[in-house]
């Protein structure tokens, strides 16, 4: 079959581009029509992303590529710009798509009174852009300028209220964290152009050579880990994942766009893509899955305490993007993929239905709410799918991603099974918490609004109706025993790891969290500080990350501050010294050459006929350093 | 010697659109009333240069094509109609019709006394320039080189009323007859040597061994004298007067087309007279003298420029020292680094060439904007711009930016394509001075957005208005980043169409 809608890929991500210019363009005038020009874009770009999908899955749907378009030509090296369709873009390209709709439709209602409405619409559709862009580069120079820009735009998101000093300080954090993980990913794209046959940098010829083993090896691994910096920066893994949490401080329909479509996904993404490389190095595997597992256990840990209820959705995407991770680092990339999938409908959904109760309340601690599940009857039942699918409870979404991770983890390594098992009832309770303290019980708010809450707006509930469906039905996609997804993917058989076992066990330790939820703060017959009054240290230990933020900074953060005051010492005595000499000598040089340029057309006689002299003395002592030599 | 046939008249159709043009309008001029606007020549004047560029354009197609009997050489091989000459061409016509659209309404009386004049001496002197771009013969050669020469000593001393016109002019006619006798004097050797005048003629009967040590002679003076033309350093000094006495749409000219066409000339001569004469020792004495010379005018063009608080004068410096920059592809030969494959300096040079004629007709275009009704063309013109004007202001940063070579504009592609020449022909010290002088440049270039931004307005004129300046500053500045954004389009196709043999050798 002849792709036809593969053709016109570049259409999904033009859309949004377009919006961003013409909302740049009319500007803060048009605070009402701003908002439909966005959701119109990104509606145009998932309607032409769902025809480019489905083409894909249709029976012989062949990835196209596209790549005539030659940007510099330096010697033997090309560089080209194009894009590439094939199952995993096409995938990503509707959950791109599809979130940041719904984002847009949802923020309508959200940012309704924000002065800056449009300002904020034309970033979006600038971040959806740079994402769709990524999604479809068919090189990795090409995909690391938009990784680069998705990471502006998140800085400019997460900055949107500037006039708050903790959204400037996350924004810059956000920032500047992942930078740390882009510079790793630089040096890897500067490795692979080095060592590229014919220094090809499409993914095609990537995949091709280190799955022939033209390289492999030490630099095989070399080059995957760094590859893995990258991603370990942009998806919020450990080490690199202080920047999601604060993130927070962005307006939440953005922490939803982060948290489950845009910026977060591209580090998973990045690895799904560069797959051939990590599969050629057995140790980059190895680190894969060892950093997701450990990510994925310690950011449940810290999600226990937390009491902003956004805090709290963010560690658990780090938790969630620790078990993508894992799941690619076993080599179930399949599986791996699916739970990117599922995730983002559950997580954006989990992010808006809190946005939803932010909205209403103006407030974000968990201990002052309660009693919502009356008066915001949407918000709480999607919640509570969500919540549900989070949690990889039986028949949800999440239950069928979770399982295939863990049925293919419980095949091959049997400790990363156990701790991801731990962190799946880790999870499970920690979403409890969550909505046995938010939507039942009392109302522990101080503030008089929440007396008179009330559901959020149609453009707010619709959004978060249609994630909720898709948070239950999104898993019979990928069913063991019908893995349509997974052999989509990979266009092959995939392998059986489903076990009833597996299934069973992680249910039972789901329900298990659950269960242990609702007896703290549902029923509450066991005591909420049971825990914390035995072992204050170990309560004290999550409530404050591990200290993570704090170690960074007595660490890295002040020695440098100690080692930049001795640098500034150096810089401005020596270095300043070094640079006005040679502003002073420059200047000099060109004041001795104006000095020639004194109005005399004698002088000017001279100067040309001394010019000739000097070319043909220089010329004449050339030749004898020649002969001499 | 062939005679000119009246067949071959044809294809001399884009210049004889100008001579007829430029009759027609000086007559018109002549007889029109007064208070006729005289922006009626100046737009007679740019149909006549679209007509001609429609003519090149026409004739390119068949040699785009590759019919390698669509070449046209005219009067035995001393004028050539081929892609070199056509491409060339073709940048020195969209040059001068930007010129004279940005001139159009905004030229005051005041500026220039004898408007109609204006444009009609605009024409010769463009007709000059293309046949400097065509003429593989010395005669022919010097013919162009003094038709432009004449007609611009006059352009730049069109606003007589003024000292520091007159005063340009005359230090213009001065140094360019020096030029001029340079180059005469290169040429006689050439001639007494060889008995003939054709280029390519020349070339082969040069390769006697007698002759060697006449050649360096003949060659350092023609050498001299075309780095008059283009003002490259140590023969520039009448750059700096001479841009700053000229009208500013003159100095545009100067500035771009005159260049353009000193480098058609310098590049036919070195390649066709003097390219792979006898050993290489003798090629590489030839490069190493031009390398001298473009490393001579970037350092002293970019550092002279430092202290300059004329704008014009500024420009002068900053073309001395791109002169210097479009110099280094001539060299960037595969002939002269023995390892290397690089066979793309035609295209570099274009390439080059293209960024440097938009950025600079756009920085003129700006003058003639900032320095409005008072006509103060000091740096602190610019005060305050970005308050005052933010749109233009912002097309005037692209421009600078382009110039200092700032990705992703042309003009950082320009510099990139050359360096990457530079590096491959393994010319590594022509590089670090390439790429220390472009440094040093950002501080003259930023001193402009400087003024801009962080310098108030209070004693600024006001900006001169009027559509087509306005227009002609965001063309170049738009292009200007659009070449930027593809250069490999141009590049390529430069590429695609330019073959040694056949367009520079006769």
């Amino acid at each position: 079959m002849e792709a036809v809608y593969a053709q016109y890929a570049w259409l999904v991500p033009l859309f949004p581009l377009i919006a961003f210019l013409v909302l740049l363009a009319i500007g803060r005038t048009a605070n009402r029509s701003g908002p439909v020009i966005g959701v119109i874009a990104t509606l145009a770009s998932f309607v032409m992303a769902l025809l480019v999908l489905f083409e894909q899955t249709a029976e012989g749907g062949m990835a196209y590529v596209w790549n005539d378009l030659e940007w510099i030509r330096a010697g033997d090296f090309v560089l080209a710009m194009g894009y590439e369709v094939n199952p995993l873009n096409a995938l990503m390209l509707v959950i791109v798509t599809f979130v940041s709709l719904l984002v847009n439709l949802y923020s309508m209602g959200y940012m309704k009174d924000d002065p800056r409405i449009t300002v904020f619409f034309s970033y979006v559709a600038l971040f959806t852009f740079s994402m769709l862009a990524l999604v479809i580069s068919e090189n990795i120079v090409q995909l690391y300028i938009f990784w680069e820009l998705v990471g502006v735009c998140s800085f400019l998101l997460i900055g949107f209220w500037y006039t708050k000093p903790e959204a400037k300080a996350a924004a810059k954090k956000a920032f500047i964290v992942t930078r740390i993980g882009d510079v790793g990913l630089f040096i890897g794209i500067l490795l692979l152009v080095w060592n590229m046959p014919g220094h090809a940098i499409d993914f095609t010829n990537i995949g091709n050579a280190f799955a022939s083993g033209d390289i492999s090896g030490g630099l095989a691994t070399l080059i995957a880990i760094l590859i893995f910096i990258g991603a370990v920066g942009k998806s919020g893994q450990f080490p690199l994942h202080t920047w999601l949490p604060d993130a927070m401080e962005g307006p939440t329909p953005i922490s939803a766009l982060i948290h489950a479509a845009t910026m977060v996904a591209a580090g998973v993404y990045l690895v799904a893509r560069t797959y051939p490389v990590f599969e050629a190095s057995e140790s980059a595997m190895q680190v894969v899955a060892i950093v997701g597992a450990f990510t994925a256990i310690f950011a449940a840990l810290i999600a226990l305490t937390q009491t902003d209820i956004k805090r709290v959705l963010a560690y658990s995407t780090v938790s969630q993007l620790g078990y993508m991770m894992l799941a690619l680092g076993i080599g179930a990339y399949a599986a791996g993929i699916f739970h990117l999938f599922t995730h983002a409908f559950f997580k954006a959904l989990l992010f808006l239905a809190a946005g939803s109760v932010i909205h209403v309340l103006h407030e974000q601690n968990i201990f002052k709410m309660g009693g919502l599940m009356g008066k915001m009857r949407i918000t709480g039942w999607t919640f509570v799918i969500g919540a549900l699918a989070l949690a990889g409870i039986f028949p949800f979404a999440g239950f069928w991603s979770k399982d295939a991770i863990l049925a293919e983890a419980y095949a091959s390594h049997p400790v990363l099974f156990w701790v991801a098992l731990i962190t799946a009832f880790l999870t499970a309770f920690y979403m409890a918490r969550l909505f046995f303290l938010v939507f039942t019980g009392q109302s522990r708010a101080e503030s008089s609004e929440a007396g008179h809450a009330h559901e959020s707006p149609l453009v707010m509930t619709l959004p978060m109706i249609l994630l909720a469906i898709f948070s239950i039905g999104a898993g019979f996609f990928n069913i063991p025993g019908s893995d349509r997804l997974a052999a989509w993917l990979t266009r092959e058989a995939p392998e059986h790891h489903a076990s009833v076992l597996v299934m069973v066990l992680s249910n039972v330790f789901a329900l298990a969290g659950i269960l242990l939820g609702w007896l703290m703060y549902g029923k509450r017959t066991i005591p909420q500080d049971w825990l914390s009054a035995r072992a204050t240290w170990l309560y004290r230990l999550s409530y404050r990350k591990f200290y993570i933020d704090e170690i960074y900074d007595y660490v890295i953060v002040r020695p440098l501050r100690v080692f930049g005051y001795f640098l500034h010492l150096f810089d401005e005595f020596i270095v300043d010294g070094i640079v006005r000499l040679t502003a002073n000598i420059t200047l000099a040089i060109g004041r001795a050459g104006t000095r020639l340029q004194n109005g005399q057309l004698q002088t000017y006689g001279l100067v040309s006929m001394l010019g000739l002299v000097i070319l043909a003395v220089a010329f004449v002592g050339w030749r004898f350093v020649i002969n001499a030599g | 010697m062939e005679r000119l046939q009246s067949s071959d008249l044809i294809y001399l159709a884009p210049e004889l659109t100008l001579v007829i043009s430029a009759i027609v309008i000086s007559v018109l001029d002549l007889f029109l009333p007064k208070r006729v606007n005289r922006d009626l020549i100046g737009w007679l004047s740019l149909l006549g240069i679209i007509v001609s560029a429609g003519w090149v354009a026409m004739y390119s197609i068949p040699l785009i094509n590759g019919d390698g009997a669509q070449l046209v050489s005219l009067l035995g091989g001393s004028y050539r109609i081929d892609n070199f000459a056509n491409v060339l061409k073709l940048i020195m016509l969209g040059g001068a019709a930007l010129i004279i659209f940005m001139s159009i309404g905004t030229v005051k009386e005041r500026e220039i006394p004898h408007r109609g004049e204006f444009y009609y001496l605009l024409l010769p002197a463009l007709l000059g320039a293309m046949i400097m771009a065509s003429s593989t013969e010395m005669i022919t050669l010097y013919v162009g080189l003094e038709l432009l020469s004449i007609t611009t000593y006059i352009l730049v001393a069109i606003r007589k009323s003024q000292a520091e016109s007159s005063e340009g002019a005359f230090k213009y006619l001065v140094t360019g007859s020096i030029a001029s006798a340079f180059i005469l004097y290169g040429m006689s050797f050439l001639y007494g040597m060889t008995g003939t005048t054709q280029l390519g003629a020349i070339r082969q009967l040069l390769n006697d061994p007698q002759f060697y040590p006449l050649i360096y002679v003949s060659y350092i003076l023609m050498i001299a004298g075309f780095a008059f033309k283009v003002a490259a350093a140590p023969f520039h000094t009448w750059a700096p007067d001479v841009y700053q006495g000229a009208a500013t749409p003159v100095t545009a000219f100067l500035a771009t087309i005159s260049k353009a066409a000193g480098f058609a000339i310098l590049f036919r001569v070195v390649y066709n007279a003097f390219y792979g004469l006898g050993t290489q020792t003798i090629h590489k004495d030839f490069f190493f003298i031009l390398m001298l010379l473009a490393a001579i005018a970037m350092i002293l063009g970019n550092f002279m420029a430092l202290k300059e608080k004329n704008v014009k004068r500024l420009m002068a410096y900053s073309g001395v020292a791109n002169a210097g920059y479009l110099l280094v592809p001539i060299m960037n030969d595969p002939y002269f680094a023995e390892s290397s494959m690089h066979y793309s300096m035609f295209s570099e040079f274009v390439y080059y060439l293209i960024a440097y004629v938009l950025m600079n007709i756009g920085m003129f275009a700006a003058i003639l904007i900032v320095t409005g009704e008072t006509r103060s063309e000091e740096m602190s013109a610019f005060a305050g711009l970005y308050y005052r004007a933010p749109g233009r202001a912002i097309a005037i940063i692209l421009i600078v930016l382009s110039l200092a070579g700032i990705p992703v504009t042309g003009g950082f592609f320009g510099k990139f394509y050359i360096l990457f020449g530079t590096v491959q022909s393994q010319m590594y010290w022509l590089a670090a001075v390439m790429i220390i002088t472009s440094v040093v440049s950002y501080y003259y270039y930023f001193s402009i957005i400087r003024q801009m931004f962080m310098r108030s307005s209070f004693q600024a004129s006001e900006l001169a208005k009027g559509i087509p300046l306005s227009a002609v500053l965001w063309i170049c500045a738009i292009l200007g980043v659009v070449i930027g954004i593809v250069p490999q389009w141009i590049i390529g196709y430069i590429d695609s169409i330019f073959q040694y043999g056949f367009d520079l050798f006769g």
